[in-house]
């Protein structure tokens, strides 16, 4: 009995917060959601911060639509990878560039302090031919806000209000892998995130499940595809006919490959990649033993 | 996993995308002719039946000592010539204030951007590397992250639905080549090289020339010499190299398959 | 609540305004988007030759380039205008014009405290006793470059006399520097417009130049088009203004906005008493202590 007592509270010092800052409702997903399904399978509590509304991204509905149904099925695909609370920002798919990127920051900081996570995972705004720049424009808001966060000259009116300052102790900065050179280590080893890989193997399978999830993206992603083979005389014989069974096909591939990517040169069979700053951040190397 | 320093690497040599129209879009009267921009792909691809049109995005007026409003004016004049040694088509000159872009409203030049790639649609889009590190000029980046989301954002209809009450459809750029001054820093690291005819070289050099105001007392081969190193470190006489955004390199996932498994119709 | 219309009779707004004397010193500045802000029908002409008659030296800051005002291109316009300016400021005796060269019409975006710190920095050099601007409060003016300039400059004027702004400018051997008085404008033409607190009496001599520097801006007004069209109007009506008779449309158009701009200071001075005037916010050196002003006023002595 006591050993059980003893098991239970270690396990309940051990459960984490973790927050996760996305631009849109797939980048998050895509790049880190078996890492993140990993940490809520072992009890962490995770909440997802959602900063746009996904207005833009599906094939042929109008933004309202667009945006209500990415919403749903983005809190849909985040319920499967054990995220319980999805908060969403609202800001204007595809607007980030033109939003003060000190409010933006703020409102992050301000869910930071809310939260105290232990983990964050962000867009790694260092992350090179990131296509969507809001996740460049969120990422750097979130670096900038994991830091303010733990700063007392921030934002004093927070402090008023009961956030007081909050260190978060591990990052992980994702991104999906089109930097050619995201594997190679910063220059330098200290105060800078470096490149780390983690297993998804036990958590492949749910990230999938959690893909199929974000129904309206998948099939605007398959139907923009066939579109541009159409018109260059092309076509994928997968996509003959798009209905829900070819664009959840696409849909798993998609999450395989990338895994894949991930995976390579590492021994492991799936994979999601990360720069990642842990508790020894900002400790200079000579002083970590 | 430490890589070989690249710029020893030897690229694979590009074929011409497949196209008919190629959007340029800079920030400056000759970023598209000088030793790092895209002069002998140009004539490389206007040569090869390619219509094309040139965007200028600033105006130029703080390049060369001859006053605001005459470096405008002159600037313009001579891109209009170097472009016509290129075969480009027209020059677009959005004006916007030379070395100020900064505080420029990106999602202003991007609509800007957007509108002329839903009007003009192109094949290829030849801008700014959006990634490029250490450029220190301000217009640089700004058209560089404006035109790679316009590249791509041009095909969301919710994007500006405006434009396609004026008639415009959607329309994504398949294509992208982008180019960075080597000189400054880390650089872009380019992964694809072009090979150049000497018509091309010729051309080029012809155009570079053209920007008289800037580019007085250069040497009389400075273009040949240019392209010639370039085409030496990838195994041909001329080349030009760039980073290339194929039609599928924002589907990382998925780009294997559509490699493989795409056929014709 | 109830809603009640107020009529405000008009005796009222014709109310004549105090009459205010431009106070004695040495240097103005006038700062303004344009290159004709200095000289239009509801500016500062009058005022700036005025001042330069009691023997004030002058400088204007164009902060715009005015790409947009004319038909002959962006460049050639900047160009066009910003000469215009110049021979339009030597007419009204100033000593030189400043461009800042920001985008005409899109100052929106133009970052503040850049556009302000290079408006302290001029105020710090030629240490200003009187600044001639627009009024940061003058009502539904739909152009964004007067509202951006009326607002830097409304920052600066006070700004450039505080130690601790900018004080790199401090390395140049400059001092700081608080402008004592302002006399702002703004069109009287938009919605409320501009209210007024002060009207300056203006010499005969002064309309002159007022008049021939607002003529100077040939590529925006006196379009020879508008003379015909005049000329023609007047003909419908079986009407012809002799003096007009011999002169050619563009000699002629340049006479008919001469007669406009005596005329609109004609009509101020007939509102306030006195042959000619031009109509101000007016803003005295204490005028931001709204406490001690008029103390200061009755007890301030000569030393």
């Amino acid at each position: 009995m006591r050993l059980l007592i003893l098991l239970i509270l270690t396990l309940a010092a051990q459960a984490r917060t973790v927050l996760v800052v996305t631009a849109d409702a797939s980048d998050f997903l895509l790049a880190a959601g078996g890492t993140i399904a990993s940490m809520t399978a072992r009890g962490d509590t995770a909440i997802l911060l959602r900063v746009t509304n996904d207005e833009k991204n599906s094939w042929d509905l109008s933004p309202d639509e667009t945006a209500r149904r990415n919403g749903l099925e983005c809190a849909e695909a985040a319920k499967l990878l054990g995220i319980g609370k999805v908060v969403s920002l609202g800001y204007r798919e595809g607007e980030l560039g033109g939003v003060s990127p000190t409010e933006l920051r703020d409102r992050i900081m301000f869910y930071i302090r809310l939260h105290k996570p232990d983990v964050l995972f962000l867009p790694n705004p260092h992350a090179e031919y990131v296509e969507v720049l809001d996740r460049h424009y969120a990422g750097l808001a979130a670096e900038e806000a994991s830091h303010t966060a733990a700063l007392r000259n921030h934002q004093p009116p927070f402090a008023q209000v009961g956030l007081e300052t909050h260190v978060t102790r591990e990052l992980y900065y994702y991104a999906q892998p089109f930097d050619p050179r995201r594997r190679e280590p910063e220059s330098t080893a200290t105060f800078v995130p470096q490149p780390k890989v983690s297993d998804i193997g036990a958590m492949l399978d749910r990230k999938i499940r959690a893909a199929l999830a974000l129904k309206t993206i998948n099939h605007a992603v398959a139907m923009r595809i066939r579109d541009r083979l159409e018109s260059t005389g092309r076509r994928l014989p997968l996509l003959d006919t798009v209905n829900d069974a070819s664009v959840a096909k696409l849909t798993e591939i998609n999450v395989r490959t990338l895994a894949g990517t991930g995976a390579k040169g590492t021994g492991f069979q799936s994979a999601e990649e990360f720069h990642y700053a842990g508790p020894d951040f900002g400790v200079p190397s000579k002083f970590r033993k | 996993m430490a890589a070989a320093p690249l710029a020893a690497q030897k690229l694979p040599l590009g074929a011409n995308p497949e196209g008919k129209r190629l959007l340029i879009i800079q920030s400056h009267h000759d970023d598209h002719t000088w030793e790092f921009g895209f002069g002998g792909f140009i004539a490389r691809l206007t040569r090869s039946g390619y219509e094309a049109w040139y965007v200028r995005t600033t105006n130029d007026e703080k390049d060369s000592g001859i006053g605001w409003g005459r470096g405008d004016q002159i600037n313009h004049k001579e891109s209009v010539e170097a472009t016509r040694h290129l075969g480009i088509k027209e020059v677009i000159s959005l004006n916007w204030r030379n070395d100020h872009m900064d505080s420029v409203p990106m999602n202003e030049v991007r609509a800007h951007y957007i509108l002329l790639i839903r009007k003009l649609r192109p094949d290829v889009l030849m801008t700014w590397n959006p990634w490029g590190h250490y450029d220190r000029n301000p217009d640089h980046r700004k058209v560089a992250r404006a035109a790679g989301e316009a590249a791509w954002m041009a095909g969301l209809a919710n994007v500006h639905p405006e434009h396609l009450a004026a008639g415009l459809k959607p329309h994504r750029v398949p294509y992208v080549y982008y180019s960075q001054r080597s000189d400054y820093g880390r650089g872009q690291v380019p992964n694809i090289a072009i090979e150049l005819s000497a018509e091309d070289v010729r051309r080029k050099e012809a155009a570079f020339h053209a920007h008289q105001n800037v580019r007085r007392g250069s040497p009389k081969d400075a273009m040949d010499k240019a392209s010639r190193e370039t085409g030496e470190q990838h195994g041909v006489r001329y080349a030009e190299v760039f980073y290339f955004r194929d039609e599928w390199s924002h589907l990382p996932g998925l780009a294997p398959l559509l490699e493989e498994s795409v056929v014709k119709r | 609540m109830k809603l009640a219309l107020v009529w405000v009779p008009l005796s009222i707004l014709a109310a004549p305004l105090p009459k205010v004397d431009p106070p004695a010193g040495k240097r103005f500045l006038v700062i303004q988007p344009h290159h004709d802000d200095h000289t239009t029908d509801y500016g500062m002409g009058g005022l700036i030759a005025r001042l330069t008659r009691m023997g004030y030296e002058g400088w204007f800051i164009r902060a715009s380039n005015d790409e947009k005002d004319g038909a002959h291109g962006y460049p050639h316009n900047d160009m066009i205008n910003l000469r215009e300016s110049e021979a339009a400021s030597r007419i009204l005796g100033m000593k030189g014009v400043y461009s800042f060269n920001w985008r005409n019409d899109y100052m929106d975006p133009t970052p503040l405290l850049e556009l302000r710190a290079q408006v302290i920095l001029l105020i710090r050099k030629h240490r200003p006793d009187i600044v001639l601007g627009h009024d940061p409060w003058g009502h539904y003016d739909r152009n964004p470059d007067h509202r951006k300039v009326a607002r830097a400059c409304a920052d600066a004027v006070w700004m450039a006399g505080l130690r601790n702004v900018h004080p790199e400018h401090f390395e140049l051997g400059l001092e700081p520097w608080r402008v004592p008085h302002q006399f702002l404008k703004a069109r009287v033409d938009y919605g409320r417009g501009h209210e007024a607190n002060a009207a300056v009496e203006l010499s005969e001599a002064d309309v002159q130049r007022k008049m021939k520097a607002y003529s100077a801006h040939r590529n925006v007004y006196a379009s020879p088009a508008m003379a015909k069209s005049v000329r023609a109007q007047l003909a419908a009506k079986g009407l012809k203004a002799p003096e007009l008779d011999g002169m050619t449309d563009e000699q002629a158009a340049v006479r008919i906005e001469e007669w406009h701009m005596d005329w609109v200071s004609r009509q101020r001075g007939q509102e306030n008493g006195v042959r000619y005037a031009e109509i101000y916010w007016y803003i005295n050196e204490f005028a931001h202590l709204p406490g001690l002003e008029s103390y200061i006023q009755k007890n301030a002595v000569k030393r």
